[in-house]
């Protein structure tokens, strides 16, 4: 292996680590806030492929980006005050409403795009706005991978800031804090918890969508039945790994970026690998993480369970 | 039959205000929305702040759930500038109503008027905007949060918290409570008085004109009480309507201006200031049982033992064991308990007692030392082999941990005996067995249930804790540890299970009795340990125990009693 | 009043078909919206599904899997523990089973093979489970994010091994050694429907059997109602939560076997028949009870059948009946819903940690206050439990 060959390597793993993070990154932030008011939501994975349709959908029509990631956002929005009914205001069971919005996410995008499309698999004719910052480009191997990339790339990241910011330093976000450790001590303080989940489990939805959205719109731009393959229950363990914290919730999601790109990497490198192996080693990933990670993360306390006054 | 027919044929038989007996005659009985509601004479007492018209006025409030008549028109004035004792036993009404007043339900008939207007209090948000606070009995703090954060939780200030100025506002009112922890620390560090404080402060910061309290003093050591009264006496003198919830007498007539008392949700008695001031102390003392009880004061159990002890029976070496979170919460106890004691255990909850019965049952591993039964080693056995070397064990969470609530009531009568002849044969399990034994454990424990195949959750408190406990004696224990087994009964269960408890350990046993009660611990323990902060502070025998000294060691001042010498 | 009344008991029946009809009249209105007649379609479902015999015995067929999967899933739900690999299950134990049929296929008598290929099946879809379980006990890692993990692992793992180490090198396309029509499974009596329907309505019987009769079944619904009571009342937590996930591994690699024993003869790669969801929509719908998941597994059966005989006359993506089943559990839980807020008693009916209300005791009591919940938070939380 010669100098040139490993600067490439390192450049390659790193840009196609954090392009092929952006969607986990965008969908764990929202679960993250889901998760710290006490949803969990196993509905994302439904929410992310509807994402990826109806988002795709409207940019196939419209040719229009910006239109297909709010399709895509509203998509998984709706899905989301779904999942906020029957769980917040009808107080069912978030495991078993989680499963059914994936199943019927699933069904419906797969219904839907065989009804619309056939048998075809069209490309939506989109071009994603890029943007090359000048100067930064060309600092060596770590440039491009940074300065090079489209619009959403830099939006995605910049969210996380605005996500810590937004739990640790807003109203909504202690409320979201309050309400997912001690509904009860929450109501009773006068912060409304129904309100505050709804509020949660809209942004916890829109993200999974626009995470659909950027991969169907922006990345790939076309759809696949079932294309998120468990990504979103991916982003679901990594808010677990990076202990409902935007910056920890970042810097995991981009290993496991670098992770799905690694077949690409070894290539390079002239290494052939099964690409079985390569496709696995995510979710193998994800449950060594848990593992490293086992004790160390506390649950929010009221994960799970209900919430209805008078009632503790 | 028709329930409103049902209920105003009770109303007939019970004897209304007027017709109630007094006995000893001294004071006056004041029918509900009669003389006591009418205003305090403000020269009764000198320096108190005291409104022209009260600030809060329930009327006629009812509120069923299911099958039980919470509160049944009842009605109360609460005044600024006094503390109000509402009292009455467990299962009286007393927390409903106050749930009502605190927006956590809603009434089923009658209304509310704050300032004299009629209002509908929709929830606890609303009740605070309305100026009505309160502090119950688990506290409402998020754990993981700071004690600033607490504070302004639910606060409208703006979207973006500014933590440094609200600190800022509430620094001399954190100062005023004794409050001198930092405000940046998160509430799980803090111990239950200090969170206490942080909680009225958060109430009073929302400029609550009334104060609700429901049984405030149950976490608290006898000198914190001491504190908060202190407390609730300052907000008198500044205008509060305090009220103070709470089944204890003693505590009531200490600060009360004004004591209601619920039996059965209605308000059976109503003393004013006057009455409170005119009588004697020993004679509203027996006015106020005569109505809590419905007549005649409960006897005391007279059931401690008198002859001495047998032999050595179960000894702790230098136990240590780790709490929930992790540390270290239970520090080298040793003891040596004797067959046929009653060994009291006293503490403030959450100074290791909970641990300690845990230990010694095989439910929570020693982190070092030894556990010994007649000089076999038993430590960290588990609960299998712990029930099989013969440790009985009755645990202070009977509803998530003693019992399954969805199942019925054999089902739970066998739930540490499942695996056992007769219940099971080998891999069967023989149902017929297994109602025969829980249809002998309702009847010998005088569990009220319709039948043995009833689900336990619908039952009361008392009748699964009569149940557990004959579970736990029917596997013929040689020790037995109940934590708290009378926590939220009526006295009538109470002193049954007490009893019961003197009489295990007078046939031989070791009972092990953790409590925070400590007149039930006087009662019937022939030793009584003390801990504090996870140790055991000191051991007193039951002739040298006095409430007072105790409660002292509570606070973890080394033993002051003869005979308290670590066993 | 000990006695209820029937109408009570049957409550959570009549509930799950209110459940089935909402998602019909839903699903109606979404093919309306497509612009397509729903009356006809359901005609062609029902008439074709329920009405021609090559309807019945292909739902028959279905039903076999679908069933034993059930069967497994049940024991795994009702102790509280929420197994959402059994398709990673099914794949592995698919896998095992063909490897050991087409090794032993021809030396040993037929029946001597098919035990051979079962049990190679089920340890198959156990030795799968053992990684959350494992995972679980010694952890405390969730498994509900490890079972779905595990999913995607098996896909890959089943893939690469036929493509590689147990292929048919015969062969080009990635599969294993087929086995000759004349050694599958026989049918029941010429139906064409294999025996492996005997071995569903088995499975849910000896589950049955298990949590009306035995030691053990009677600690998983104690572990599945009330986990914190289970470990006080010094019951063996931990083996009970892996024995729970083993079991249901085991059903479902069971499952797996059946069709490679009874309908397809070979493992292919990327085979991926996804039984899991329909399984889990038809194990709640029948409230956890072991009998009452055979009419459900027929329903649900029929439902995949006719939705494939529907599909090709009308033009229609296969995938309307995934919709149909995702809106069957979203019904299932409004259903249950209603239920706690209007009968009371059923509140307390056997709430297990896994969220749902069983019915397998036969009482329901019409007495009743509400009683507390429990959330499955305990679960999720996992760790920190004691040995």
């Amino acid at each position: 292996m010669n100098g040139i060959n490993l600067a490439d390597f390192v450049s390659a793993m790193l840009s196609a680590g954090l392009v092929a993070a952006v969607p986990l990154v965008l969908a764990a932030l929202g679960e993250a806030v889901g998760e710290r008011s006490g949803l969990l939501n196993l509905g994302i994975e439904g929410m992310m492929l509807s994402g990826c349709f109806f988002g795709f959908l409207a940019a196939f029509n419209t040719g229009s980006t910006v239109v297909g990631m709010l399709a895509g956002i509203a998509a998984g929005l709706l899905l989301g005050l779904l999942f906020g009914f029957l769980t917040i205001s009808l107080g069912v069971d978030q495991v078993i409403v989680g499963i059914a919005i994936t199943i019927l996410g699933g069904g419906l995008t797969a219904f839907l795009f065989r009804d619309i499309f056939g048998r075809q698999n069209p490309s939506a004719d989109v071009s994603p706005l890029a943007i090359s910052v000048p100067l930064l480009r060309d600092i060596p191997v770590i440039g491009p991978a940074l300065f090079e990339q489209q619009a959403l790339f830099y939006v995605a990241y910049l969210l996380v800031p605005v996500f810590a910011f937004l739990l640790a330093r807003t109203r909504f976000g202690l409320n979201v804090r309050a309400v997912g450790e001690n509904p009860f001590a929450a109501d009773a303080s006068g912060v409304d918890v129904f309100r505050t989940r709804y509020l949660a489990i809209a942004i916890a939805g829109g993200m999974a969508g626009a995470a659909g959205a950027y991969l169907a719109v922006a990345d790939l731009k076309l759809f696949q039945v079932g294309m998120t393959v468990g990504m979103g229950f991916i982003a679901l363990a990594l808010t677990m790994v990076g202990g409902w914290n935007p910056w920890r919730i970042l810097v995991a999601s981009v290993l496991f970026g670098m992770l799905r790109s690694l077949g690409n990497g070894l290539q390079i490198l002239g290494i052939d690998i099964r690409t079985e192996f390569v496709t696995m080693l995510p979710y193998i990933g994800v449950m060594v993480a848990l593992v490293l990670l086992a004790g160390k993360t506390a649950l929010p306390s009221a994960l799970g369970i209900p919430y209805a006054r008078g009632r503790r | 039959m028709n329930l409103d027919l049902s209920r105003a044929i009770r109303r007939l038989l019970a004897p209304g205000p007027a017709l109630a007996a007094v006995p000893g005659g001294v004071v006056a009985f004041a029918g509900p929305g009669r003389d006591a509601t009418a205003p305090p004479a403000a020269a009764a007492r000198p320096g108190a702040a005291v409104g022209a018209e009260p600030v809060v006025r329930m009327r006629d409030i009812s509120k069923r759930f299911g099958t039980v008549q919470a509160n049944d028109h009842v009605s109360l004035d609460l005044w600024p500038g006094e503390i109000h004792a509402v009292l009455g036993e467990n299962g009286a009404g007393k927390t409903t109503l106050m749930s009502i007043l605190s927006g956590m339900y809603q009434p089923d008939a009658g209304e509310i008027l704050v300032d004299g207007a009629p209002v509908r209090i929709d929830s606890p948000a609303d009740a605070l905007a309305k100026g009505i606070g309160t502090v119950y009995q688990h506290f409402t703090l998020v754990p993981n949060l700071s004690v600033i954060e607490n504070v302004v939780l639910g606060t409208d200030t703006g979207p973006v918290l500014d933590l440094a100025a609200a600190e800022e506002r509430l620094a001399a009112m954190l100062g005023e409570f004794g409050l001198d922890v930092s405000p940046r620390t998160e509430v799980r560090h803090l111990g239950l008085g200090t969170r206490q404080r942080v909680e009225i402060t958060k109430v009073l910061s929302r400029g609550s004109r009334v104060l609700l309290l429901d049984e405030p003093t149950s976490v608290l050591t006898p000198p914190e009480v001491d504190g908060l009264l202190q407390i609730l006496r300052r907000l008198r003198a500044q205008g509060v309507a305090v009220v103070l919830i709470t089944h204890k007498l003693e505590e009531a007539l200490a600060v009360s201006d004004r004591i209601t008392i619920l039996r059965g949700g209605r308000v059976v008695g109503a003393f004013g200031p006057e009455q409170l001031a005119a009588a004697g102390h020993d004679a509203v003392k027996q006015q106020v049982v005569a109505r809590m009880f419905g007549g005649t004061p409960p006897p005391d159990v007279a059931t401690r033992h008198g002859g001495p002890a047998g032999g050595s029976l179960l000894r702790l070496r230098h136990v240590s064991a780790r709490g929930g979170q992790g540390r270290e919460t239970l520090h080298d106890v040793s003891l040596d308990l004797r067959a046929g004691e009653v060994f009291g255990i006293a503490g403030v909850d959450g100074n290791g007692q909970k641990e300690l019965g845990e230990v010694i049952a095989g439910q929570r591993p020693a982190t070092s030392g030894q556990v010994l039964l007649r000089d076999h080693d038993i430590t960290n056995l588990g609960v299998a082999a712990a029930l099989e070397a013969g440790i009985g064990y009755v645990t202070d969470d009977r509803l998530q941990e003693g019992s399954v609530a969805a199942a019925s009531v054999a089902e739970n009568a066998v739930l540490k005996s499942i695996r056992r002849k007769p219940f099971a044969n080998g891999f069967l399990i023989d149902r017929k067995a297994i109602d025969a034994f829980a249809d002998r454990l309702v009847a010998d424990y005088d569990v009220k249930t319709p039948s043995s195949s009833t689900r336990i959750g619908m039952l009361s408190g008392g009748n699964i804790q009569k149940l557990l406990l004959g579970r736990e004696l029917a596997l013929d224990p040689s020790v037995l540890v109940v934590n708290k087994p009378t926590n939220g009964l009526d006295l009538k269960t109470t002193r049954f299970i007490v009893q019961t408890l003197r009489e295990q350990a007078d046939s031989g046993k070791v009972v092990v009795l953790i409590s925070s009660e400590l007149e039930e611990l006087l009662d019937i323990s022939d030793r009584i340990g003390v801990m504090y902060a996870g140790r055991l502070t000191g051991v007193v025998d039951r002739k040298d125990a006095t409430a007072e000294g105790i409660g002292r060691m509570m606070l973890g001042e080394a033993g002051v009693a003869r005979g308290a010498v670590p066993a | 009043m000990n006695q209820p009344s029937r109408l009570l008991r049957l409550a959570p029946l009549l509930s799950s078909l209110l459940a089935i009809l909402g998602a019909f009249v839903v699903g109606g209105i979404f093919l309306l919206l497509r612009g397509r007649d729903p009356l006809a379609a359901y005609d062609i479902l029902f008439r074709r599904g329920l009405g021609t015999s090559y309807g019945i015995t292909e739902t028959l067929i279905r039903m076999a899997p679908l069933l034993i999967m059930s069967a497994g899933l049940l024991v795994a739900l009702r102790a509280g523990v929420w197994n959402i690999g059994i398709d990673g299950q099914l794949l592995v134990g698919a896998l095992t089973s063909a490897i050991a049929a087409s090794a032993v296929v021809g030396k040993v008598p037929n029946p001597m093979m098919w035990l051979i290929a079962a049990v190679a099946g089920a340890l198959g879809g156990l030795l799968w489970a053992v990684v959350p379980g494992v995972l679980r006990v010694r952890w405390g890692l969730n498994e509900i994010i490890t079972t779905l993990m595990m999913n995607y692992v098996a896909l890959n793992v089943t893939a690469w091994l036929v493509k590689g180490p147990v292929k048919d090198p015969a062969v080009v396309p990635p599969q294993t050694r087929l086995i000759p029509l004349e050694d599958r499974l026989p049918q029941i009596g010429g139906s064409g429907v294999h025996i492996g329907l005997i071995v569903g309505l088995l499975s849910a019987l000896a589950v049955g059997f298990l949590f009306r009769r035995t030691v053990p079944g009677f600690m998983f619904d104690v572990l599945g109602r009330n986990r914190a009571a289970a470990i006080h009342a010094g019951m063996p937590v931990n083996r009970l939560t892996l024995a729970a996930l083993l079991v249901s591994g085991a059903f479902a690699g069971l499952a797996g076997a059946n069709d490679i024993l009874g309908v397809k003869g070979l493992f292919q790669g990327n085979w991926n028949p996804g039984y899991g969801f329909a399984a889990f929509a038809l194990v709640y719908l029948a409230r956890l009870n072991s009998l009452w998941i055979i009419p459900f597994a027929y329903f649900l059966s029929f439902l995949s059948i006719g939705g494939e005989m529907m599909a090709r006359p009308l033009n229609m993506p296969t995938a309307f009946v995934d919709i149909l089943e995702g809106l069957m559990l979203l019904f299932f839980a409004v259903a249950v819903y209603l239920e706690r807020r209007f009968l009371p008693a059923a509140r307390l009916a056997g709430e297990t940690e896994t969220g749902a209300v069983s019915t397998e005791d036969p009482e329901l009591n019409p007495l009743g206050d509400a009683g507390p919940t429990t959330g499955h938070g305990a679960a999720l939380a996992g760790g920190g439990e004691r040995p």
